[in-house]
This record gives structure tokens, C-alpha cells and sequence, in this order.
């Protein structure tokens, strides 16, 4: 009935959160997919990081990464709960499946394009080793000054 | 390889100023158009949780930087703003600063 997509979840929970509570809200978060018989991708914590702003009185806290498969009512349900849980300063739900496939979509186009043009060139379809470090060394004027990062952290 | 470089980008316009050079004698500045960093570099997907990605194109201040400065393309720049704009409300990169 409903289609599955995939989606990808970022919370935020406060730095001084222990391990055992995270892995306890990821169990409730496991919960509510499980009802909606939704699977992980992959779970992926960041730990600490400094927040860009201050979110509830933090400067730093502890980032987890959920990419989710299932169905869009799961996010609702998810977005739902985590906005009760005071463990969550922040979360963020983004689907992402459609992304990921326009970008693979561009990345096998211009694939297909390049060996065309090679092979009417006479050249063979992918790249020598060779021409790949010529290349590198070409492009030695990318980055002007303006390339710094002053923004954030780092 | 700088010349061929300008004349194969915008050959025409280049034409054009020199005309003008040549009848007013007035001193004009080349600005080398910048290209739009994600399609020579190639990145199809311009993800929110990249801040090495989005930095060089948040100035100071924090807002997004116009295309117009950055030279990044149409469709870069509408996939760079939503992808900013996800790194913000998870405190990655900021609304503000100040």
C-alpha cells in the first residue's frame, strides 16, 4: 500500500547524555520503525560536536545519524514522539531517496557522455592513469581566497 | 593557456571590451568568470551534512552567498540552498553570527 522511502534522521542530544541513554532512545526510535515496519540503514553517531548556535542553554552536544527505510507516515509518527522525548534538543527528518537518485541519475549520465565522446575521439572509454594526474595537476587555480571557512567550527 | 582558456568561455563579450579599449583607450579589469565549483568538481550530490561542502559558501555574516559572487550555476545554487538550510536547523552551520 504505502511506498517505502528512505529517509534520514538527525538528532541531537545534550553532551553529557550517557551511552546507555542514547542506545535507550535508539531502542525507542527502533520501536516506533519496527511498528511501522520500517528497517535501518545504518545508524551513525558523530559524537560530540560544537552547535553552530546555542540550542536549550547547549554550546556542544552529540549528533546521531538514523537513515531510515519505510513508509511516510513512520516520519510523522518519529517526528511526533521525538518532539516529546527532553532527551532530544534537536531533530531533523529529511527524506532523501529522491535526492540520491537524481544525483546518481546526473553521475551515470555524464558517465555515458564522456566514454561517447572518448570513443569518437578513438580513445578508450574510461580514462588512463596517466591523463587522470595530468588533470590534478591542471586544476591548480580552484580555490581562490574566498575559499576559507570562517563560519563555524574548524 | 590562459588565452585559450578566455576565448573558449564568453569569447564574444572579450571582443567586445577590447573594442572599446581600443577607441576609448579606458583601462578595464578582467574578472575571469568563475565557474561553478560542483560542476567542475564534478559533485552531483550537494548534501546538508557536509560542512567542508557548504563553509566556502557561507561568508561571515552567515547567510547564503548570491551566485552572483560565488559564480556557482542555477541548479547548484537551488540544491546548495536547501542543503544549507537543513545544515542550519540541525545546528551545523548558523542562521546568524554576529
Amino acid at each position: 500500500m504505502s511506498t517505502v522511502r528512505q529517509y534520514e534522521l538527525v538528532y541531537i542530544v545534550p553532551p553529557e547524555t550517557t551511552e546507555e541513554a542514547i542506545a535507550e532512545l535508539h531502542t525507542q526510535i527502533a520501536a516506533v520503525v519496527e511498528r511501522f515496519g520500517g528497517t535501518f540503514e545504518k545508524t551513525e553517531n558523530w559524537g560530540r560536536r560544537k552547535l553552530a548556535y546555542e540550542i536549550a542553554g547547549h554550546r556542544e552536544g552529540v549528533y546521531v545519524l538514523e537513515v531510515i527505510n519505510g513508509p511516510g507516515a513512520l516520519t510523522a509518527e518519529l517526528d511526533r514522539r521525538l518532539r516529546v522525548f527532553d532527551l532530544v534538543i534537536r531533530h531533523m527528518v529529511v527524506r532523501v531517496d529522491e535526492e540520491l537518485a537524481v544525483a546518481e541519475r546526473a553521475r551515470t549520465r555524464r558517465k555515458a557522455s564522456m566514454a561517447s565522446r572518448r570513443i569518437r575521439r578513438g580513445l578508450p572509454p574510461e580514462p588512463t592513469e596517466q591523463e587522470r594526474n595530468r588533470r590534478l595537476e591542471d586544476s591548480d587555480d580552484l580555490d581562490g581566497p574566498e575559499m576559507g571557512f570562517r563560519g563555524g567550527d574548524r | 593557456m590562459s588565452e585559450f582558456e578566455s576565448r573558449g568561455r564568453g569569447g564574444r563579450d572579450r571582443d567586445k571590451d577590447k573594442d572599446k579599449d581600443d577607441k576609448k583607450g579606458k583601462r578595464t579589469f578582467f574578472r575571469r568568470r568563475r565557474l561553478c565549483k560542483f560542476c567542475v568538481e564534478k559533485i552531483d550530490y550537494i548534501g546538508y551534512r557536509d560542512v567542508k561542502l557548504l563553509a566556502p559558501f557561507i561568508p561571515e555574516r552567515g547567510k547564503i552567498q548570491p551566485r552572483r559572487i560565488s559564480g556557482v550555476c542555477a541548479t547548484h545554487q537551488r540544491a546548495l540552498q536547501v542543503a544549507i538550510k537543513r545544515a542550519r536547523q540541525i545546528a551545523i552551520v548558523p542562521y546568524v553570527t554576529d
